[in-house]
Parts: C-alpha cells; sequence; structure tokens
C-alpha cells in the first residue's frame, strides 16, 4: 500500500534563497523521503530475553547509544534504552520483524504512517541544523543518530552520510509541515534545491 | 542554559529535559499505616533547599528515560547524574 506524503502541501520542487550564481552541485538538497517501512522495537522492562542474535535483513540490533546498524535498504537507529526504530525500503520486512521479535517480550509498532521524513545533502547540512537544535554536533559521525529537538519540534536526527553530509530528520506526522517550513527557512541563507 | 549529562545519551541541552522534582522523597511503604502528616509530606511538603539537591528529571526529547540529577539549586552546577534506579551514595 502506498503511503499519502505527509509534505504535499508543502513541499514544492525547485530553488529557493540565495542560489542565484552558485553552482547547483553546490546548493542544498532538500527532499521528502516517502513509502518507508518505520517500526518501532521496545524491549519490556521485565524481559530477559537476548536481542543480541536477532537478525533482521542481515543486520544484529545494538542497546548502544547514537549507534545505527545499516545497509543499503535498512537502518536500525538506537532511541533509548532496548528501544529501536527500524526504517526500511523493503516493505515486507515487517513478517519478518514480527516473526522474531516475540510479542511475549518485545512491543512491535508500525508507524510508517505517522511519520514525516525530510532528507537534506549538502556541504552546509550540519550548519542548517545548529540553527534550530541544541545537540553539539561536532560529535555527530556517519551512522550515528539522536533524538532532539528543532525550534521545539521533537525530531530524530539519522546522519546517513558526510562529505556530503547527509541526514534524515523524522519527526511525527502532524510537525512534518511546520519542521519542513523551519527546515527551509534556514535553508534559505544558503540557496537550497527541493527535489 | 544547562547541559545535563544523560546517562544514557550523553551531554546534552537542557531544553531536552523535563524537570521532574525533588528525587529524595521516599513513598510510604506498603501495607503501612500511614498518618495524614505523613501521606501530605509524601504528596505536598517540600524543601527549597539552597545548595546540592537530588532531582528527577525526563530526557523527554531524547531517550524518554528518568534520571537523577545532582544540582546546585543556587549556581546551578550540577555534580553527577544517576540512572533512575542507580542508588545514590551520599
Amino acid at each position: 500500500m502506498s503511503l499519502i506524503s505527509a509534505l504535499a502541501n508543502v513541499h514544492i520542487t525547485g530553488q529557493f534563497g540565495d542560489h542565484e550564481g552558485k553552482n547547483e552541485n553546490d546548493l542544498l538538497k532538500v527532499s521528502e523521503i516517502k513509502n518507508l517501512l518505520i517500526v518501532q522495537i521496545a524491549q519490556y522492562k521485565n524481559s530477559s530475553v537476548s536481542f543480541e542474535s536477532i537478525d533482521i535483513d542481515g543486520l544484529k540490533i545494538k542497546n548502544e547509544p547514537l549507534t545505527v546498524t545499516s545497509n543499503q535498504n535498512t537502518r536500525i537507529m538506537w532511541s533509548g534504552p532496548k528501544n529501536w526504530l527500524l526504517v526500511s525500503s523493503k516493505r515486507d520486512l515487517k513478517k519478518n520483524i514480527l516473526d522474531k521479535f516475540k510479542d511475549t517480550d518485545f512491543a512491535v509498532t508500525d508507524l510508517s504512517h505517522s511519520r514525516a521524513i525530510i532528507e537534506i545533502e549538502g556541504k552546509e547540512t550540519i550548519e542548517v541544523l545548529k540553527k534550530g537544535c541544541p545537540f553539539n554536533f561536532n560529535t555527530l559521525k556517519k551512522n550515528n543518530s539522536i533524538n532532539s529537538t528543532y525550534n521545539g519540534i521533537a525530531l530524530i536526527v539519522d546522519k546517513i552520510d558526510e562529505e556530503p553530509n547527509k541526514v534524515r530528520l523524522f519527526t511525527l506526522r502532524s510537525f512534518g509541515e511546520s519542521l519542513y517550513h523551519s527546515i527551509t527557512d534556514a535553508s534559505l541563507e544558503f540557496g537550497y534545491r527541493s527535489l | 542554559m544547562l547541559y545535563i549529562n544523560c546517562p544514557h545519551c550523553g551531554m546534552r541541552s537542557q531544553n531536552e529535559f523535563s524537570y521532574g522534582g525533588d528525587a529524595s522523597v521516599k513513598r510510604p511503604s506498603l501495607n503501612k499505616e500511614v498518618s495524614d502528616q505523613e501521606w501530605d509530606n509524601f504528596v505536598y511538603n517540600r524543601k527549597s533547599l539552597r545548595g546540592k539537591h537530588l532531582e528527577l528529571w525526563q530526557h523527554i526529547s531524547g531517550c524518554r528515560q528518568w534520571i537523577k540529577v545532582e544540582r546546585d539549586t543556587s549556581t546551578h552546577e550540577i555534580f553527577r547524574t544517576f540512572k533512575a534506579d542507580e542508588e545514590v551514595a551520599k
């Protein structure tokens, strides 16, 4: 089933802000990511089963802060002690997840319809994030993720790549448009290309 | 702005946290006769200390965990942080 875009009413393609006279490839790229499977996995407090051996799409989950385990299709982000957010372009992975994480020990919740995802790519990506998020981004490396706020909006930042920096921002779907306005407003100074 | 070292996530801005009150308050034990005064002390009465204070905070925009923070209420200096279930040695 395809999803209805969370940012359909605000996301317009084109070039905006201070883009004139700049090389198109040097501009920030802002895009909406759609049709991903997003699943929250949380182990119950009274559960003591080991999760280290559980394999999802060739990935093992780790209970380490900031850590993202990933392959080309799937990323599993740590979002709290024994709490992870799995994001995948393989939408049929859900059955596999439900089979492997038994409901006696884990709460598995499909959040695919309840998040808005914005991807930003470019040299100035971190500068845009710094404008609204109190986190020290010097410590955020490739394949790290954090839960934080941007202009008061709760979000998850997943750093996918470095040089150029590429991040995905996840927020509650109902806050998606507000976050999009905040991010694009902060990007105007550098000029951005909306894809 | 305060920076709080979350025992789960590391150093984070106070903006990500929500204050949860005095962490030294103990609930009267179960199955014990509790006087009105004891219950009032547990629910309402708080000291307004100047100096070192053990507080509860929730990392509401982060890992969502409750933590204990030892903070000086006059200087705002934070000395130590603990997980919520950790016993604090004085």
